[in-house]
């Protein structure tokens, strides 16, 4: 008949058990999630804008259990993507670091942005002022013509009311 | 009558100026970049391959010799429309102290070995247990060689099917890193 203290013993087994099991799944799936990690910030050489994650190729599944093999080795994530980056250069990577041509795709939207800004600005605050000013800006011959022209819709007007 | 005023002649000017400036900087500030792998001028990576035959082939057992390695697959056209000039060189340096290894990627045994009995190639090829060395040589596609001088720093890589001309051209290259060096040391 089991007693409370082989009971107890039992439970603690079990638990002792359950605790490896899990270390060893939460292991495991920390390592598979660091491999995606990596994978994810590296494109796929023979591929057509596909990450070496999303890609089926053979390429891409050597270069993930590379990755695998590397981080089980010790190696850090930035070790890992400079061993790609020296054997495939920077194009590899999913985002280009800001140099050479690359540094155009970071400048570029936020200049794009700055002078935008600036030009719809200048704009408005062009059209602003004009309402404000009214027609003072306008030479006095236009002036005198426009006058003109007003008049004789006022004419105009006032024959097709009669 | 001008349609712009002078603030923003100016303007425009000066978007057209930094625009222009960045594009030069862009394309020619970098120069360095311009390589056909990023491995060309380093030293090769070390591997060691089985044989088709069942021997084994490290580089570093070449060393002092000019290689020519080559990847290929059963699979892959180019691979075969080279394999003739790739055999008719190898006869003609094979006593020259210039070694050609052959190293097949992503394919079957069976298929590679009834490729070399279709295709030639005396020289010797074999595969990597680990599936790491094209990786290592960072080889995107079939066929791709790289060419390695006597001191094993590799001078070029060239992608694409060779000839014999190609193939001279790049050896003989790569033959002459060591007199290079020493005359520039």
């Amino acid at each position: 008949m089991p007693t409370i203290k082989n009971r107890k013993i039992a439970a603690a087994i079990l638990t002792l058990l359950f605790l490896i099991f899990h270390q060893g799944i939460s292991a495991a799936e920390s390592l598979d999630d660091r491999v995606n990690e990596i994978a994810h910030l590296l494109m796929c050489p023979v591929c057509q804008g596909q990450s070496v994650a999303e890609s089926n190729s053979n390429l891409a599944q050597d270069m993930r259990q590379i990755i695998r093999k590397q981080l089980e080795e010790g190696k850090s994530k930035e070790e890992v993507i400079t061993y790609f980056v020296n054997r495939y250069g920077e194009t590899i990577l999913a985002s280009p670091p800001p140099k050479g041509v690359n540094w155009l795709l970071w400048v570029l939207p936020g200049l794009a942005i700055i002078f935008g800004g600036l030009g719809i600005g200048i704009y408005l605050y062009k059209s602003q002022s004009g309402k404000g000013s009214g027609d003072s800006g306008k030479r006095p011959e236009n002036r005198a013509a426009d006058s003109d022209y007003m008049l004789k819709i006022d004419e105009e007007l006032k024959r097709h009311e009669s | 009558m001008s349609i712009l005023n002078t603030g923003t002649k100016i303007g425009v000017l000066v978007i057209i100026f930094l625009v222009l400036a960045l594009l030069g900087y862009a394309l020619f500030g970098d120069r360095e970049t311009v390589k056909t792998s990023p491995l060309v001028g380093k030293d090769a990576p070390e591997f060691t391959l089985k044989l088709f035959d069942g021997k084994r082939v490290s580089l570093s057992e070449l060393k002092g010799k000019t290689v020519l390695l080559n990847f290929w697959a059963s699979w892959c056209m180019p691979c075969r429309q080279e394999a003739p000039a790739l055999e008719q060189s190898w006869l003609k340096y094979k006593d020259k102290n210039v070694v050609f290894i052959g190293i097949n990627v992503w394919d079957e045994t069976r298929s590679a070995s009834s490729y070399i009995e279709k295709f030639g190639g005396g020289y010797p090829q074999g595969i990597d247990p680990e599936e790491e060395i094209q990786v290592d040589y960072g080889i995107g596609g079939v066929p791709e060689t790289y060419f390695i001088g006597p001191s094993g720093i590799i001078t070029d890589k060239y992608d694409g099917p060779l000839t014999e001309e190609i193939i001279d051209y790049y050896v003989n290259r790569a033959a002459g890193q060591e007199r290079d060096a020493s005359s520039t040391n």
